[in-house]
């Protein structure tokens, strides 16, 4: 659905977006995960079509969507600020939404209003930021796109209306098969709402993997010994990390867990436990070996 | 139906299969009865259609349920391989409970024991 293929963008001498290439599939939820000043904000503006790339095409669905209308009409972006006209009413704006997008459909509109209890009348610039942010989702998912950019979506929304606002996208994923697009840092909640991840750093792409996929192949072992084997026990696996306290060895390995279950059996330990690790674990293991700290990354 | 535990560090689709099993192992999920749309589900849990529809291919594959295409996801008559399956994982917990009991200083007998006063549950046809 969205394709990237080595895009470079340029500002000045800064790189903000180096030879990134990600795929999206029809239907998935993908999130794009990385540090401030990563490139997020940057590498989505790209793919929804407001800034050129120096380098590399992204295309939906085979098409381009660079000053390419008719793409843009199903393809919709909420930029980490919602942007509305200057004095208008989220009514005045819907109009406008009505008039840009074929797909839009009124019906709709007035039930999610009506349903976030957002006054269609009162200026969008008199609300809070949240407000703001509910009203924009409102518009965006009444124009039906096909695909949905949203940089920082769940910003300033308080629990419930994220909950909400969470169960509308999955919705129209599961009902049309829409395609989400969505940058975060906040990992404990791409967690659960995404299949498949992709994670920057300084502009490139470190790698993208099924969110499931890269669970398995990664696990937290807790082993105690009554008689502690030799160094011979962790260089016979793919140790990412490993921590002793007392007799208890607490190692992340990287392999399949049938793989991992039978070589440590082989050493007859007295405890042997199996964890499976969060996105954030992960990370914080993952990339250490790039020199990066995930303290700076989680908010 | 039944809750995700979000907090939980067991990643959700392998808690979805784990409740889905334990629902039809147990028999709370009868034969042949439907299983709730991915499209049902992804919406009252507010979870992604993908992990369940990944959950429930996981399902098939073991022999769970299965599915008729345009219609929906069944649960599976009983099989002897579903059972087979968990009886394995019983009897090696049943190995480490009694290992442990054995090192605690109960003497064997006394297991035997506590296992001959247990009844065998009658059999009605020749599956269960």
């Amino acid at each position: 659905m969205i394709k990237v293929d080595n895009v470079s963008k340029r500002f000045g001498r800064f790189d903000a977006v180096k030879d990134v290439n990600v795929h999206v599939k029809k239907g998935s939820i993908y999130g794009l995960l990385g540090s401030n000043g990563a490139g997020k904000t940057t590498l989505l503006k790209i793919i929804s079509g407001i800034i050129r790339a120096d380098q590399g095409v992204p295309t939906i669905e085979g098409e381009s969507i660079f000053e390419a209308p008719d793409v843009k009409k199903r393809v919709l972006f909420i930029p980490d600020q919602p942007y509305f006209f200057h004095q208008t009413s989220l009514m005045q704006m819907a109009s406008f939404y009505e008039a840009v997008y074929d797909q839009w459909n009124g019906e709709r509109f007035h039930q999610l209003y009506e349903h976030f209890a957002l006054n269609p009348n009162a200026l969008l610039s008199r609300m809070s930021k949240g407000m703001q942010r509910q009203a924009a989702f409102i518009l965006t998912l009444s124009a039906m796109p096909d695909a949905l950019i949203l940089d920082e979506p769940f910003d300033g929304l308080d629990p419930v209306v994220r909950q909400q606002v969470k169960n509308l996208l999955i919705q129209d994923v599961s009902s049309r098969e829409m395609t989400v697009l969505v940058s975060s840092h906040n990992l404990r909640e791409m967690e659960d709402f995404c299949d498949a991840v992709g994670v920057m750093h300084k502009g490139g792409l470190l790698y993208e993997r099924d969110l499931e996929e890269l669970k398995t192949d990664i696990s937290k072992l807790q082993v105690a010994f009554k008689k502690m084997p030799d160094e011979s026990f962790l260089a016979g696996m793919d140790v990412v990390h490993y921590e002793k306290r007392g007799r208890v060895l607490t190692c992340i390995v990287r392999g399949t867990e049938d793989e991992i279950d039978r070589y440590v059996r082989s050493y007859e330990p007295a405890i042997y436990d199996v964890l499976p690790l969060t996105l954030e674990e992960i990370f914080t293991y993952e990339m250490g070996s790039v020199g990066y700290e995930i303290r700076n990354l989680i908010v | 139906m039944f809750t995700i535990d979000t907090r939980s560090r067991v990643p959700i689709y392998e808690q979805l299969t784990e409740k889905l099993k334990e629902l039809i192992i147990r028999e709370v999920m009868k034969e042949d009865e439907q299983l709730p749309s991915v499209r049902s589900l992804a919406q009252d849990l507010t979870i992604n259609p993908n992990t369940i529809q990944k959950a429930y291919r996981e399902l098939e594959r073991e022999g769970y349920i299965y599915s008729i295409p345009g219609k929906g996801s069944f649960v599976s008559p009983v099989k002897n391989e579903i059972n087979r399956e968990r009886m394995e994982m019983l009897k090696k917990e049943l190995e480490r409970i009694v290992g442990e009991i054995l090192f605690l200083g109960v003497p064997k007998d006394e297991v035997i024991r506590i296992i001959n006063t247990m009844k065998e549950p009658e059999r009605g046809s020749d599956d269960d």
